[in-house]
C-alpha cells in the first residue's frame, strides 16, 4: 500500500519538480461521489486547518484546507461538492464544474484534481473520474476504502487500473489515515506530469459531429480535453447550462450535432452514457474481481428491519428519541461541572475586585453573559457528534428514504428531509444543504421551513426551563419526563415545518413534487477522527460566536440595566431596592415598555426584555436573564443557579410566582416558532436569491415565524388558564 | 425473449425481479442523474423493495427511486443476473 504508483512512461519526470522548495504552493481540489470517504480524506490530509466559507455569489459552503508535505512543501485543498458527474444541475454541481474548468471567479485553477474513488463501487465512481480524466489537469486518484473492498472480496489490481485510466491511483482507507503520505507524494509529482485526457475512442461518425461543437467550446476558453467532455455532455441537455451561456452559436451547432447523430443511427441523449460505461465495464471487468458478496448482504440484511414498514418508521422515532434524550442526560454532569467553575471564577473575581461597577460589569456582565451560554457547549457537541454519526453510517440516507412518504402529502420529497435534520443542529447548514434539492421550488420551500426545526442555539432556552420547571422523573426506569419534554418541543418543530411547507407547496410555491433520486450507501462504520473534527470545528464556530456577539451582546445588556443609577431608598429591603434599580435602567424602561405586548402570554417585563435581546440569536434570552437576576443580586448569588432564581421569583406586587411551569412551556413553544438569528436570516437572503428577492423572502420567514410564535404561546397560555393549569 | 420475460414500467416489478433497463422516459436532467448513478440503457437492476419509493440494486449501489421515475423506465425483465 505504501508504494507509491505512477504511470510508468513518465515516472522519469517526477522528481524534475519535486525539489525541495518550502514555498512552493500545490493547490489541490478534491472530488468525488457523495459517500466515497472525501470529507474524511479532507480531513485526514488537513486536520484542523481548514476554512469554511462560502464561494461568491452563492451559499454553496466551500471548504478549503492546507497541510504541509513531508519536505515542508505547502499544499492548499479545497473541498469541492460531492457530485456523481460533471453537470451544472444543482448548484453545488455548477461550483465544481466551474473550479474544475477554470471558470470560477474567487477560486483558483487546480494544479491537481484528487478524485476520490470508493473502492468497493469502482464501476459507478468511473463515470465521474473519466469526466474528470478528460479536463485537462493532472488527476490523482485515491482508491478510498480499500479495506472495505477487500472485506467484500472484491480484488482490485492497481497496476492494470493506472494502465486503464492513464493516471495515478493511490489505495488509501482516509478514517485510520493509510496512504496519505504516498498521495501526497503523488500530488506533487502529478502535478509536473503531462495532463491526463479521454481514454476511450468515440465511433467516427460521432466524432466528426462533434467536432464543431468542440471547436466553439475551445474557442470560448476551454482546454481541448474540457471542450471533448463538455461537447459530449451537452447532448444529453435540453437547455444551454448557464456557464456555457457565453458560447456564441452553441445551441444551432448542438442542434445540427444531434440532427448528424441521428441519421448516423446514435441516440444523441445516451450517447455519453453508453460509450462511458462500455470502457467503464471492460475497465471494471479488467482489474476488478469478486470472489464473493458478504458486505452487501450485511447492508441488505440491515436494510431488510431499518426500512421495515413497520420497524424502520418506529426505530427512526427511537433513535430520535434516543438523540435527545442524551443530549440531556449525558451532557448534564459537563454542564455541571462547566456551571461550578464559572460560579467559582465569578466568586473568585469578585473577591479580587471592589465592590462597584467594574466588578459588576466583568462578573455580572462577563462571566454571568458569556458563562450562562458557554455551559451549553457539551449539548452542543453531543448534538453534532448524532447528525455526524447519523450521517456517517448512512442512516441519514434511510431516514430520508423513511419519510420520503411524510413529505411527499406536504408537497417536497425525501431529500427535504435532510436539510431539515440538519436543522436540528443549525439552521445555517441546515438551509445550505438545500443546495442538494434541484427544484428551486422545493429548495424554496425546504428554505423557509428549516428554521422550525429546532436547531442548537434553542437548546440553552429549553434546557434552562426544563431543568427549572420540568421534575427529573423517569417512567420504566430510562425514559425520563425532561427527556420527553425535549422531544415534544423538537417534534412540535418537525410537525410544524411540514405543515408550513405544505401551505408554501400549495400557495405561494404551487409546483409538482420532483421525484426522489437517492442513494442509499452502504452501512460504515463512522470515523472517529472525521467525527471528532467536525465536532470541534462546530463547537469552535460556537465558542467565536459566545465570544463575540454575545460577549459584546452581554456587555451591551450589562450597561442598559445597570444605568442610568437612582439613590437607593433605604427604607426598602435590599432585593427591593435592588428591583428598583433595575426598574429605574434603561432595560426596565425598555421592558416596561414592551409588557403589554408580553402580558397576554404570561410574561413580565424581564421576560419581555429578554425576548427582545435575543432577536439578534436565540442564546441571548438566557444570557439577558442571567445578567438581569445577576445585577439584581451580588457576587456569592452567582453560584446560585439561574433555573433555581427563576423558580423563586415572585412578583413584587402580588408575591406571586412568576414563572409557573404553563408560563415556561409557553415560553419553550414561543421559541419552538419563533425565528431569532440573524445568521440563519442572512443566509435565508442569500440563498432566496439576494437582494430584493432574498430580503422579501426571508422577511416573510421572519414575520410568519414570529406570528406562528405569538400565536401559539397565546393559545398555550390562555388555553392552558382555562383548563386550570395555570398554578 | 425467453419464456417468462417482458417489457414492461419499472414501478411494475416486484421484490427481488431483475431487469434491464430499455428506455428511460424522464425528464432530461433526471434521465442525465440517472445515467450518472448507473441507471442506463443495457443496466442491470434488481428490485430489493417495491413501495411508494423504489429500492434498486444497480452495478452494487443501492438506490431509493420516486414512482415518477419507476413508472418512466421501461425495463427488460426476466433476465439472469450477470
Amino acid at each position: 500500500m505504501s508504494t507509491l504508483q505512477t504511470p510508468q512512461s513518465t515516472r522519469k519526470d517526477n522528481h524534475k519538480r519535486a525539489a525541495n522548495n518550502a514555498d512552493e504552493v500545490l493547490r489541490v481540489a478534491i472530488i468525488g461521489n457523495p459517500n466515497t470517504g472525501k470529507t474524511t480524506l479532507f480531513n485526514a490530509l488537513t486536520g484542523l486547518r481548514q476554512r469554511v466559507g462560502n464561494f461568491a455569489g452563492v451559499t454553496v459552503e466551500r471548504v478549503e484546507g492546507s497541510f504541509r508535505a513531508r519536505d515542508g512543501r505547502r499544499v492548499s485543498v479545497l473541498d469541492l461538492p460531492g457530485s456523481y458527474s460533471l453537470s451544472a444541475g444543482s448548484p453545488d454541481e455548477k461550483i465544481a464544474l466551474d473550479v474544475l474548468l477554470g471558470k470560477s471567479q474567487d477560486t483558483w485553477r487546480p494544479d491537481v484534481v484528487l478524485v476520490v474513488v470508493d473502492a468497493a463501487h469502482l464501476e459507478r465512481n468511473l463515470f465521474l473520474t473519466s469526466q474528470v480524466i478528460e479536463l485537462g489537469v493532472p488527476v490523482v486518484v485515491a482508491l478510498n476504502q480499500i479495506d472495505v473492498a477487500e472485506s467484500e472480496g472484491i480484488a482490485i489490481d492497481i497496476p492494470e487500473l493506472i494502465h486503464e485510466i492513464g493516471v495515478t491511483v493511490i489505495p488509501t482507507v482516509a478514517k485510520r489515515g493509510q496512504g496519505i503520505a504516498p498521495l501526497t507524494d503523488a500530488l506533487f509529482i502529478a502535478a509536473s506530469l503531462p495532463a491526463s485526457s479521454r481514454q476511450f475512442v468515440l465511433p467516427e461518425a460521432a466524432e466528426l459531429a462533434l467536432a464543431p461543437v468542440r471547436v466553439l467550446l475551445e474557442q470560448f476558453g476551454l482546454t481541448k480535453g474540457a471542450a471533448e467532455m463538455e461537447a459530449l455532455r451537452v447532448l444529453a441537455l435540453d437547455r444551454t447550462e448557464t456557464h456555457l451561456a457565453g458560447v456564441a452559436g452553441l445551441a444551432p451547432t448542438v442542434a445540427k450535432a444531434v440532427e448528424q447523430l441521428q441519421a448516423a443511427g446514435f441516440s444523441p441523449n445516451r450517447l455519453e452514457s453508453q460509450v462511458r460505461y462500455e470502457w467503464i465495464t471492460g475497465v471494471a471487468s479488467r482489474v476488478s474481481t469478486r470472489a464473493k458478496e458478504q458486505a452487501s448482504q450485511v447492508s441488505h440484511r440491515i436494510d431488510a428491519v431499518v426500512l421495515h414498514r413497520v420497524w424502520g418508521p418506529l426505530i427512526f422515532l427511537l433513535l430520535m428519541a434516543l438523540v435527545f434524550e442524551s443530549v440531556f442526560a449525558w451532557a448534564n454532569p459537563l454542564i455541571d461541572g462547566i456551571e461550578r467553575a464559572l460560579g467559582f471564577l465569578g466568586t473568585k473575581v469578585g473577591r479580587l475586585l471592589p465592590d462597584g461597577d467594574l466588578r459588576s460589569l466583568v462578573v455580572d456582565g462577563v462571566i454571568g453573559g458569556v458563562g450562562s451560554v458557554l455551559v451549553f457547549l457539551p449539548q452542543i457537541a453531543i448534538l453534532f457528534g448524532f447528525i455526524g454519526l447519523l450521517e456517517q453510517s448512512g442512516y441519514m440516507a434511510r431516514a430520508a428514504f423513511l419519510m420520503d412518504r411524510v413529505m411527499r402529502r406536504v408537497g417536497l420529497h425525501g431529500k427535504s428531509f435532510i436539510p431539515m435534520l440538519s436543522g436540528y443542529a443549525c439552521a445555517v447548514p441546515g438551509i445550505m444543504a438545500t443546495r442538494t434539492i434541484e427544484d428551486p421550488k422545493d429548495r424554496l420551500a425546504t428554505i423557509m421551513v428549516v428554521p422550525l426545526m429546532s436547531c442548537s442555539a434553542r437548546l440553552p432556552v429549553y434546557t434552562l426551563l426544563i431543568g427549572a420547571f420540568v421534575p427529573a422523573i423517569h417512567y420504566w426506569g430510562f425514559v425520563g419526563l425532561q427527556g420527553l419534554t425535549m422531544l415534544s418541543m423538537y417534534l412540535l418543530g418537525t410537525v410544524a415545518a411540514l405543515v408550513a411547507a405544505a401551505v408554501f407547496k400549495r400557495t405561494l410555491l404551487k409546483g409538482p413534487v420532483r421525484p426522489m433520486i437517492l442513494e442509499l450507501p452502504p452501512y460504515r462504520m463512522p470515523s472517529v477522527r472525521s467525527l471528532a473534527v467536525s465536532v470541534t470545528q462546530r463547537c469552535r464556530l460556537f465558542l467565536q460566536r459566545a465570544g463575540t456577539v454575545i460577549l459584546a451582546l452581554s456587555i451591551v445588556l450589562w450597561a442598559l440595566a445597570t444605568y442610568p443609577k437612582q439613590t437607593p431608598d433605604t427604607s426598602l429591603s435590599v432585593p427591593a431596592q435592588q428591583e428598583a434599580q433595575l426598574a429605574h435602567s434603561v432595560l426596565g424602561r425598555i421592558g416596561h415598555g414592551i409588557e403589554p405586548i408580553v402580558r397576554p402570554l404570561g410574561y413580565d417585563w424581564k421576560i419581555g426584555v429578554s425576548i427582545a435581546a435575543s432577536f439578534a440569536a436565540r442564546e441571548v434570552f438566557v444570557s439577558t436573564m442571567s445578567t438581569i437576576y445577576g445585577v439584581g443580586g451580588n457576587v456569592e448569588d452567582e453560584a446560585v443557579a439561574l433555573g433555581q432564581r427563576l423558580r423563586e421569583e415572585r412578583a413584587p406586587e402580588t408575591g406571586k410566582l412568576v414563572y409557573t411551569p404553563l408560563v415556561a412551556v409557553g415560553l419553550m413553544v414561543f421559541y419552538v416558532f419563533a425565528l431569532m438569528c440573524m445568521s440563519t436570516i442572512a443566509v435565508t437572503v442569500r440563498e432566496a436569491g439576494g437582494g430584493k428577492i432574498g430580503w422579501g423572502w426571508a422577511g416573510l420567514q421572519f414575520a410568519y415565524m414570529l406570528v406562528l410564535a405569538y400565536g401559539a404561546a397565546f393559545v398555550v397560555y390562555r388555553g392552558g388558564l382555562a383548563l386550570g393549569l395555570g398554578g | 425473449m425467453p419464456a417468462g420475460s417482458r417489457v414492461c414500467a419499472l414501478s411494475a416489478c416486484q421484490s427481488g425481479s431483475q431487469a434491464t433497463v430499455v428506455d428511460i422516459g424522464c425528464s432530461a436532467d433526471e434521465a442525465c442523474r440517472l445515467r450518472a448513478l448507473g441507471v442506463c440503457e443495457g443496466a442491470k437492476i434488481s428490485v430489493i423493495d417495491a413501495r411508494h419509493c423504489m429500492v434498486l440494486d444497480v452495478r452494487g449501489t443501492r438506490l431509493a427511486l420516486g414512482n415518477a421515475l419507476t413508472s418512466g423506465i421501461t425495463v427488460h425483465t426476466g433476465i439472469t443476473r450477470g
